[in-house]
């Protein structure tokens, strides 16, 4: 009798490995470590997910954001992608743009690369503190609006910012450059120590408390300029 | 002696068939097209280009050179798009993030591309490297034979493109659960090379050598069973607009509009807003009580309810289960006790009444489930071959009113429904009375019954026999004052309407008592 099966047989399928594999794997494996980072940043930093700006706490948390990703291999692609991530909440449990912003930085500062582009702009979400404490040597350029203290505690490095920034925009910065293609907010400035913020839009207005206060409103080697004019330093003012 | 080209490309076709597990699909044809473009796919029929093959055969074998084209094709079909739906879905996500139709389109085909040649070299040892080495290139093909060199591992003679071809191997392109931030993350990093790209070309139709991803890929079916499930998952009439208005041509195209089929007559634009009740509607299937009915105490279905794992089988009902047994799309009859069936009737015409007032949303902007009921009741009676008329009413007695005689015209009902006026709620009972006739048709009402006449159209259904089914949308007094008045009457049926899973439990022309015993 014929077996009327004798037609079907096993095909053996072997399945094929392609580069593609390699590199997502590796891709998602560093956005593993970045993301638990993150969530590790946040569980300890923000237990009640309330966050207060105070000048203590913002340090603590990037120093330990950057304990964090201390060793990590990560580049600017996978910072991108980890913001693109953070942007979709449902993805993550929480976002706090604080600490998120501050964790940013210190991916930036701590990338491989020296100039790195991220697109703000791409995002429904608006993070703070992007560019905290950027280091000499590096540069960050961002396109599209950002949140409050963008480029605060810049050191030495130069933030390009292609859009408005928020509030406090270059608060406490030491030294570096900050260049605002459009508008900033309140504060500009405030407790300035050195370097330059350039504004080509309108600044809202320029910080009131600079460090070394001495009676009078000066910046201490710091310069804030508005569409190529120095703004401030303008004249020593006397106070009262 | 060169072979004949039909039996070479049988003999070729085999291997492919072999090579992708031997998909459902055609025998593929010869087409004398052009040059230019290798391959064509019409409602799943494959055509490859004979001048093309004939061209390239000057830097490589034909039986490659059809192999490649060929496993490019299957792959559409395996992987992606894969059906109609998913290829709106990549589109809309593309839209998203670039704004304009045009350039998310590209995106979209070139995505498409992507996903489908990856696939390809996943499944099987194939020539396309080797076709893709001589094919010839605009700027963003380039950048995307760079990103092949990337994640094939192969070279095909590009240089430079090393920043966007970087970025986009890091998109998990064969996991099509991800498409949605893929497809995005891909529009992200060519969106300026794409605008460049249609700056370059001014306009001008440049044709994609591995064949155009339009529509009439899809057959008609396909594409009205994808309207339906785009109109179902859409969160609003807006949404399913912004996906659907860029291909109107190509949907009017790739369906053959005919009365059958979308129900659009000749020479009808596409009004998305209508298409999108049209196919919405279609995912319902509500029941019409057609037959004399008396108490017997037996069981009857009444119903349909979505079917789900460990239900009896026997109660499923395959003519709205589209033939198959799945949870979501398999329906299944809920029984009641009542009523048997007596001496048989028609089901009689029927005249909707729905109420477009300032009260209800506008079906343009949100989810109106007044036109919704209504297009489904219309669905109900148009396939029992009984015909539908419509009468649309706000301030009715300044004009503000749409009436259609009895049609079983799907367009045009379908546009007298979506028609919304915005104003105040007065029904003009002698333009209900116009539209009776001596058939006895049921009345379908839907309303939130905020009516200012409401006394007349309640002293109207107490003089009339006709069965009427009226639907409320949401509950206030006036709800309350219409139920209890119509509480006597067994020739009214009330049900509420709260949300789109409570539409399947209305059944149209239901009386408690056969009215003509």
């Amino acid at each position: 009798m014929k077996n009327p099966f004798q037609d079907f047989r096993s095909v053996p399928y072997h399945k094929r490995e392609i580069p593609l594999d390699r590199i997502v794997r590796a891709k998602e494996e560093t956005l593993e470590l970045l993301v638990q980072g993150y969530l590790q940043l946040v569980e300890e930093e923000v237990r009640d997910l309330v966050w207060l700006v105070e000048e203590s706490k913002v340090e603590k948390a990037y120093n330990a954001a950057i304990k964090r990703i201390d060793g990590s291999l990560y580049d600017a692609d996978d910072i991108d992608e980890f913001c693109a991530l953070l942007d979709s909440s449902n993805k993550l449990p929480y976002l706090i743009s604080g600490p998120a912003g501050i964790y940013i930085s210190a991916l930036v500062n701590r990338a491989q690369e020296d100039h790195i582009v991220l697109s703000p702009k791409d995002y429904e979400r608006s993070f703070h503190f992007l560019g905290y404490k950027l280091p000499e040597g590096k540069t960050l350029v961002l396109q599209g609006d950002v949140g409050d203290f963008t480029g605060s505690g810049l050191f030495g490095g130069s933030l390009i910012l292609e859009g408005s920034a928020g509030n406090w925009c270059g608060a406490g910065m030491m030294k570096g450059e900050i260049r605002v293609t459009h508008n900033t907010g309140q504060n500009t400035g405030e407790w300035m120590r050195g370097g330059e913020i350039h504004v080509d839009g309108t600044i809202q207005s320029v910080g009131t408390k600079f460090y070394g206060n001495t009676g009078y409103r000066v910046l201490f080697g710091g310069k804030i300029y508005q569409k190529g004019k120095l703004l401030v330093p303008r004249a020593l003012v006397k106070e009262g | 002696m060169r072979r004949d080209w039909d039996t070479l490309l049988r003999e070729v076709w085999a291997k492919v068939r072999e090579g992708h597990l031997f998909p459902e699909l055609p025998q593929p044809q010869w087409s004398d097209g052009q040059e230019r473009v290798a391959l064509e796919i019409k409602d799943k029929k494959i055509s490859l280009s004979r001048p093309f093959v004939e061209k390239m055969s000057e830097n490589m074998a034909e039986a490659d050179v059809m192999e490649g084209l060929l496993d490019h094709a299957v792959s559409h079909h395996l992987s992606c798009p894969w059906d109609f739906p998913t290829h709106m879905r990549l589109y809309a996500e593309a839209k998203k993030t670039l704004k304009e139709p045009r350039l998310a389109q590209l995106a979209t085909d070139y995505f498409m591309d992507v996903v489908a040649d990856t696939y390809a070299m996943r499944q099987r040892e194939t020539p396309l490297p080797k076709l893709y080495e001589h094919l010839r290139r605009d700027e963003v093909d380039e950048a995307i034979h760079a990103l092949y060199q990337r994640i094939w591992g192969v070279d095909l003679g590009i240089k430079g493109h090393e920043t966007v071809s970087r970025r986009l191997s890091r998109i998990p392109y064969l996991d099509r659960r991800r498409w949605t931030d893929s497809i995005r993350r891909f529009s992200k990093v060519l969106h300026g090379l794409l605008v460049k790209e249609e700056e370059d070309q001014e306009g001008a139709n440049d044709d994609n050598p591995m064949g155009n991803h339009d529509l009439q890929q899809y057959s008609a079916q396909e594409v009205e069973k994808g309207l339906q499930d785009l109109a179902r998952e859409a969160a609003s009439p807006a949404e399913f607009k912004e996906i659907i208005e860029d291909f109107e041509e190509e949907i009017l195209e790739a369906t053959e509009p005919n009365e059958e089929g979308m129900g659009l007559g000749p020479g009808r634009s596409l009004d998305a807003d209508v298409l999108y009740y049209m196919k919405l509607a279609e995912n319902y299937a509500l029941p019409v009580c057609t037959v004399p009915t008396k108490k017997s105490g037996s069981l009857y279905p009444h119903h349909h309810a979505p079917w789900e794992v460990g239900m009896p089988y026997r109660e499923i009902d395959p003519w709205t289960s589209f033939g198959k047994i799945m949870p979501g799309i398999t329906q299944i009859w809920k029984r009641r006790e009542g009523d048997i069936f007596g001496e048989e009737e028609d089901v009689p015409d029927c005249l909707i009444l729905i109420d477009s007032s300032g009260s209800m949303p506008n079906p343009k902007r949100h989810l109106s489930y007044a036109v919704l009921g209504a297009a489904c009741a219309a669905e109900a009676y148009l396939r029992r071959d009984a015909h539908v008329a419509v009468y649309n009413f706000s301030d009715a007695h300044v004009g503000g009113r749409r009436n259609l005689g009895y049609t079983d015209r799907r367009f045009d009902i379908y546009r007298s429904l979506c028609h919304y006026f915005g104003g105040g709620t007065r029904l003009q009972i002698e333009d209900i009375e116009a539209l009776q006739t001596d058939e006895v048709p049921d009345i379908f009402l839907i309303t939130d019954m905020q009516i200012t006449n409401l006394a007349s159209l309640i002293e109207l259904f107490n003089l009339r026999q006709n069965r009427v089914t009226a639907v409320h949308i949401g509950d206030n007094d006036s709800v309350r004052t219409f139920r209890r008045s119509m509480a006597p009457r067994k020739n009214v049926s009330i049900f509420a309407v709260e949300d789109k899973q409570s539409i399947p439990a209305i059944v149209l022309g239901k009386v408690k008592e056969y009215l003509y015993s």
